[in-house]
């Protein structure tokens, strides 16, 4: 199985029979061949039959099952009506060809807020994914989150298709809009001695600007931390609150000062730095150990 | 008090505007696709627009715990321009079905035009087609033959009474449209079409029923708190609450969610707002700390 059929059979079973009669109609009309701007009315009228904002509510079972199919994907966080779109769109007759490409262009051209969010999220599951690289990297420039968050998180895409420029402003733009950067699939192995200058040269000018720095920002040092970075860690150590400090310990043991992390775990008094001392001495130091700080980003920063 | 404004122009509006919209007590909008101030020359201007009012301008407005509704047409000024009007109505069925779209409008008349009756008809066989909302614009000169046109091409074209809006009504117009059955909107202006004291008179005259009070404040003097401003001088003058409610909120709100596209139990909620969504270098929040989960004083 694909992730394609998957999906659909994930989408399916949040159907009303009266939704699931007109996609079942509609697909059939985008297997048969339909115009442009046909498709694009299909693909947005979808609103109509399925609510928006509902949860796709895939398990934890079914988010293992789709790593499995590919990695880096993981539907965790797609709704019903972007699944629905997305069975819609992987019914087009023409995918793997030009005219197809071209109607996915058209999507994009016409999307909403939610048509956008489909598109991006379905692009990895395209045939020939890297033809809608321009669309991709749009995403990734978009100040609105959820678009973003749609092409950048929980998507093998990025780490795939975007050139090292396009993937280092993704991460700094992750910073900038507070999306999640541990989600942002592949991040690990892509991290390079560039992306923690440009990481560095952020908690410095939010530093001048007496603005506290996103704790994720230090997942960008990883082993290229060097001096300056271990210097800025520290002094974070020393002057920020719980989620900047908590960030701060897991930066330097992700840059392998494991004896400093140690020293901390004996004095540590607050509850959420304690968490990350003991992920990073459990050795759980790759980009998922910052989920940690998710749940104490609620109204604070 | 909460209120709905179900025609406000926002894209033209700051953020100083939305902030005070959300502290007045507005909770939802609707942004009906206009002309600009000045006409456009191409398709692709359209395209753009259109996107924003689906798009940017409901996030925007979603920063300040306001809900963004709008509405999809080619408005009658520009549909004067018969050329580019043609292509513009092949882009409103891309456009009218999308999510959160509650209407087709603005449409009708400017300057009576058969330009403008092309446009209008095509527009209402659409609305009519796909069991749609309309709200209509009716014309600052001659302006009562413009309404009692709008009324019969409506009927003519098979759009039910309770699912026709006609707004900018003034003393001379709002019998007709009573007596239609249709949904009679006022817009409260500075200046020019309706000042909120003869707004109350009117409520005063005629019931709440089928009376909707708006702001259509846009990009030319105008204000975007004219709905809880007029409701306060009602109250003032005697108007029962009850009443009050009804022209600034729940009329237009009965009028509009008949498109389905409105969460209507939602928007009785307080709105919570978490400006962390979305704020950057580049976007409504430039360094201010966030307001985050804040309810709007109501």
């Amino acid at each position: 199985m694909n992730t394609r059929d998957f999906l659909r059979e994930l989408a399916a079973r949040t159907w009303t029979p009266a939704a699931r009669t007109w996609l079942e109609r509609a697909s059939a009309e985008a297997a048969r061949g339909v115009d442009d701007e046909r498709f694009c009315v299909l693909f947005s009228e979808a609103s109509r039959w399925v609510r928006p904002k509902v949860p796709l509510a895939a398990s934890e079972a079914e988010c293992a099952r789709a790593e499995k199919l590919m990695p880096g994907f993981s539907p965790e966080r797609w709704t019903a009506l972007e699944a629905t779109r997305a069975a819609l769109l992987f019914a087009h007759k023409d995918l793997e060809r030009d005219e197809g490409a071209r109607a996915v262009d058209e999507l994009f051209r016409y999307a909403d807020v939610g048509e956008h969010s489909a598109l991006l999220k379905a692009l990895p599951h395209l045939p020939g994914p890297e033809r809608f690289l321009v669309r991709a990297r749009e995403g990734a420039r978009s100040n609105m989150r959820i678009a973003f968050e749609a092409i950048a998180c929980d998507s093998p895409y990025a780490r795939h298709w975007f050139d090292a420029i396009g993937w280092r402003q993704l991460a700094i733009k992750a910073l900038f809009i507070e999306a999640p950067l541990w989600r942002v699939w592949g991040f690990d192995e892509r991290v390079d001695a560039e992306l923690a200058r440009m990481a560095l040269d952020l908690a410095d000018e939010r530093r001048s600007a007496g603005r506290p720095i996103n704790p994720e920002t230090w997942m960008c040092l990883a082993r290229f931390a060097g001096k300056r970075g271990l210097e800025s860690l520290e002094r974070e150590l020393a002057t920020a609150g719980s989620r900047g400090r908590a960030g701060a310990v897991l930066g330097l043991a992700r840059a392998g000062e494991l004896e400093r992390v140690r020293a901390l775990a004996a004095t540590e008094k607050d509850e959420l730095v304690r968490d990350a001392v003991s992920a990073a001495l459990a050795g759980r130091t790759d980009q998922t150990a910052f989920k940690i700080l998710d749940a104490a980003a609620q109204g604070v920063r | 008090m909460r209120f709905f404004d179900p025609h406000i122009h926002v894209a033209s509006r700051t953020t100083d505007d939305l902030d005070a919209m959300a502290k007045a007590g507005i909770r939802g909008i609707i942004e009906p696709a206009f002309w600009m101030g000045q006409p456009r020359t191409q398709l692709g201007a359209y395209i753009d627009y259109f996107s924003a009012l689906v798009g940017w301008e409901r996030f925007r407005a979603s920063q300040f715990g306001i809900a963004h509704y709008c509405a999809i047409g080619l408005n009658s000024k520009e549909a004067n321009n018969e050329g580019l009007a043609k292509d513009v109505l092949q882009l409103v069925p891309r456009f009218a079905l999308k999510e959160g779209v509650v209407a087709i409008g603005e449409i009708g008349y400017d300057e009576i035009t058969a330009a403008e009756e092309f446009a209008y008809e095509w527009q209402l066989d659409f609305a009519h087609r796909h069991d749609m909302v309309v709200m209509v614009h009716s014309p600052h000169r001659d302006k009562k033959r413009g309404i009692r046109r709008s009324i019969e091409l409506a009927k003519h074209h098979g759009v039910p009474m309770e699912k026709l809006v006609i707004d900018h009504n003034n003393e001379e117009t709002v019998e007709d449209v009573l007596e239609a059955g249709a949904w009679a909107a006022f817009t409260i202006y500075p200046h020019t079409k309706m000042g909120s004291e003869r707004m109350v008179e009117l409520v005063r005259k005629y019931g709440p029923k089928q009376i909707i009070v708006d702001s259509s404040a846009d990009w030319g003097i105008s204000d975007p708190l004219s709905v809880p401003k007029t409701a306060a001088l009602m109250l003032q003058r005697g108007i029962s609450a009850e009443a009050v409610e009804l022209v600034t909120w729940k009329n237009a709100l009965d009028a509009y969610a008949q498109s389905g596209q409105i969460d209507v139990e939602s928007l009785y909620q307080s709105p919570q707002i978490d400006q962390r969504t979305f704020f950057s270098d580049n976007s409504v929040l430039r360094g201010q700390q966030p307001r985050v989960d804040a309810p709007i004083p109501n």
